[in-house]
């Protein structure tokens, strides 16, 4: 099993796949990994899921589309991107990826049309399970083929699992291959009940089955849609295996990103233990939003109060304040320290599992410090990228 | 754990007692607990679980016969709620405290039982659901899974005791994530447009109605105090108003920052930042990282102060604010703190914020 030991060679890759679960700031850091790769001179592109309007703002643009959109010159002179580098940014749109795969792979208008203005197709391409996940590494097959860029940063849908972004598109093919929808497929059904006769008998028992829940009504609109989407199954095959056997090739590499709350970490675990037992290597691990000691560890935090240190600050303040006030300063110096560390503590406590995890499996893990606030201009998402690469930061904890 | 002292619990216990005075001079509303359903709803990261579970705690506290209901892959909620780690409850469930019973609605568990209450052949189904065939199109196949737990939560609701009285007082749904395309939520709809004729549409108009019904069902969507989720939490109002006809009453924000536990943060960060270091202390951190700590907390707090504005201005719902525990939430204890008090008192639109710290 190949592994990619820094964060640093990991923007060697071809593609850096972001996995975990929601709302631990997946986006954002996608954005900075891809921005360091176009400070260090490559063409870099960062695919999202989310509209994420703020990044947009800070990247210069006013949102996000489905095609790749370059920064303007003045965000890429604030980001400090210089000539030879490039970065774009792009959001995932599930629907107009499958209207774009429909428009390609049917060749004749009058099936494209059919496909488009069906009923089920609207609802059902959205939502069929794995279609966004499919629509995802449809895009990444695009990104790669253009060969436009040297690096894809690609933020995955939240899952509980990486396999589950892996497998949808495995899941959505088995789906449209499978005997019961091949079987809905036959323009037979189209006569009805009596269509089923021919086909063998546990299909028919099946078909049966759904259609004493669902009325033939649905079955036809179903078989309509089917039949049309069929026309494209094997040019979505070819496309789901290629990539797949990219993601999983050498020029990939898998980050898996998390927070420091308790479950938050405690899903990152599983998460990891779903990655090993389906033999997915994973490069490296980012704890988001760590509550850590600004520049690092304070002396002996984990003893009890000491009565002499909150003397000799109110000794220091009543340079400046009147001696009651130096008192009670120190005394609420104190009670920050306190609840502060107590933060730092319980964060390290949580994420702990994980570090050692890392450790023992030879990934790089990095802990990024929670911010006074979001990312929401250039400047932020440089500090951002600044902090993920600052090489005096790695493995931070406090000792 | 250790920590620096006891200071850290009787600072964070003082904010709490502070917040709860805010709210408990805010307006009161209508008990949560008068209805047989919560879905609680969200953004992934929001604390749905832990809300969930705060609930079920308070409502069973009030004498109330409760079920949690969890559909994720990893049963988070017994542990939550006992503090210790607990075998999984699965679809059977498991009573946990005095009628308070968790249970995780697995959807092949659910169409299994589904599907053997409309034959009326359990064996059959069983070897049905065994086929390959019909596996593979299950895997790909969307909204049944949903549609299904629904439809299970249904059945539960209309579940009797041998008086005639509900089973279950209340039940709790800690439902999916929402996401950008249907929500859980939508799926009933859809699937009743869908399929129009036959026991799967009429099964989904009940369930329909038993979530559109504001006697029966309360949605109660839990957000935190930042951009985005804030973002998707007032579209999620949005499209519940307009395209479901659902109403919301209140929104849970939770994972607040407390004030700082001071009386003038700005002027304990200026002084702290003019003295000179390093100060021979021995267990404090210098006053630099001092007045960074003091600063980032200030930060933290303003940050989720000016968001709570922001969700309250844009839904126009009561807010009730859950607030963050250094702790975190380990078991019965931190989540008492956030049940009863918290979710029966709402803080208004344009109550006072909770960002002073005047004592």
């Amino acid at each position: 099993m190949r592994t990619v030991q820094t964060l640093d060679k990991i923007l060697q890759q071809r593609i850096v796949v972001c996995v975990g679960t929601g709302g631990v700031g997946k986006t954002t850091l996608a954005a900075a990994l891809a921005l360091e790769a176009s400070r260090r001179g490559q063409r870099a592109v960062v695919v999202t899921i989310d509209p994420a309007r703020r990044l947009a703002g800070a990247l210069g643009l006013q949102g996000l589309s489905a095609e790749p959109q370059s920064l303007p010159e003045s965000t890429r002179a604030e980001l400090g991107i210089g000539t030879t580098g490039a970065l774009s940014a792009m959001m995932l749109d599930t629907q107009a990826t499958f209207d774009g795969l429909v428009k390609k792979f049917t060749a004749e208008a009058t099936t494209r049309k059919r496909i488009l203005e069906n009923p089920i197709y609207q609802h059902v391409s959205t939502t069929l399970a794995g279609s966004s996940e499919y629509a995802a590494m449809e895009i990444v097959f695009e990104l790669l083929e253009s060969s436009e860029f040297d690096l894809i940063v690609l933020d995955t849908p939240p899952a509980q699992n990486a396999v589950d972004f892996l497998d949808a598109p495995n899941r959505l093919l088995e789906f449209i291959e499978s005997r019961l929808v091949r079987s809905l497929i036959q323009p037979a059904l189209a006569a009805g009940r009596k269509g089923f006769r021919w086909l063998e008998s546990p299909t028919r028992r099946m078909l049966d089955l759904l259609e004493g829940l669902v009325g033939i009504g649905f079955l036809r609109d179903l078989s309509e849609f089917l039949l049309a989407f069929e026309s494209m199954a094997d040019g979505f095959a070819d496309r789901a295996r290629r990539v797949r056997e990219t993601l999983l090739g050498p020029d990939c590499a898998f980050l898996l990103i998390t927070g420091a709350s308790r479950q938050t970490a405690q899903n990152a675990v599983s998460f990891l233990d779903h990655l090993e037992t389906q033999r997915i290597p994973l490069a490296g691990l980012l704890v988001n939003r760590m509550r850590l000691w600004p520049q690092g560890a304070p002396p002996g935090a984990d003893h009890p109060p000491d009565p002499q240190d909150v003397k000799i600050l109110s000794e220091a303040l009543q340079a400046i304040h009147p001696t009651p006030k130096a008192t009670d300063l120190a005394n609420s110096a104190w009670a920050v320290a306190s609840q502060y560390n107590a933060w730092v503590n319980q964060d390290e406590e949580n994420v702990e599992p994980l570090r050692h995890r890392a450790k023992d499996r030879g990934l790089f893990f990095r802990c990024l410090s929670e911010r006074d606030s979001d990312v929401h201009d250039a400047a932020g998402l440089r500090n951002l990228s600044d902090e993920l690469f600052d090489s005096n930061l790695q493995d931070r904890r406090p000792s | 754990m250790v920590s620096l002292g006891v200071s850290a619990h009787s600072a964070q216990r003082l904010s709490v007692e502070r917040s709860r005075r805010v709210l408990m001079s805010a307006e009161h509303s209508s008990s949560l607990f008068d209805r047989r359903i919560i879905v609680v709803t969200g953004k992934g990261g929001t604390g749905k679980t832990t809300v969930s579970a705060a609930l079920g705690l308070a409502a069973a506290q009030q004498g109330l016969s409760t079920l949690i209901v969890e559909v994720g892959a990893f049963e988070q909620i017994p542990t939550l709620i006992t503090g210790q780690r607990e075998n999984p409850v699965g679809y059977r469930g498991r009573a946990l405290r005095p009628r308070l019973r968790t249970m995780r609605i697995e959807p092949f568990a659910a169409l299994a039982e589904y599907l053997g209450l409309q034959i009326g052949s359990q064996r059959l189904v069983e070897r049905a659901l065994r086929n390959r065939s019909l596996s593979q199109f299950l895997n790909g196949a969307p909204g049944w899974r949903e549609l299904i737990t629904l439809g299970k939560v249904w059945q539960l609701e209309q579940m009797q005791r041998s008086d005639g009285g509900p089973r279950y007082d209340l039940i709790i749904l800690d439902a999916p994530a929402t996401g950008h395309g249907l929500t859980f939520l939508d799926v009933p709809q859809v699937a009743r447009a869908a399929v129009r004729s036959g026991p799967l549409a009429r099964n989904a108009q009940r369930v329909e109605a038993l979530i559109r019904d504001p006697e029966r069902t309360h949605i109660l969507p839990v957000s935190l105090a930042e951009e985005l989720p804030v973002q998707e939490t007032s579209e999620l109002v949005e499209r519940l108003r307009d395209k479901l006809k659902l109403q919301p009453d209140r929104i849970v924000v939770n994972a607040v920052a407390a004030p700082v536990p001071c009386s003038d943060p700005a002027e304990l960060e200026k002084s702290l930042r003019s003295l000179s270091s390093p100060l021979p202390l021995r267990h404090l951190p210098q006053p630099g990282p001092l007045a960074d700590a003091v600063a980032h907390l200030q930060a933290r707090h303003h940050l989720n102060q000016g968001y709570l504005d922001q969700i309250a201005d844009r839904t126009g719902l009561p807010l009730v604010v859950l607030p963050l525990l250094s702790q975190g939430v380990n078991g019965p204890n931190d989540l008492e703190i956030l049940s009863a008090p918290w979710l029966e008192r709402l803080r208004t639109a344009g109550a006072e914020p909770t960002g002073d710290c005047t004592e």
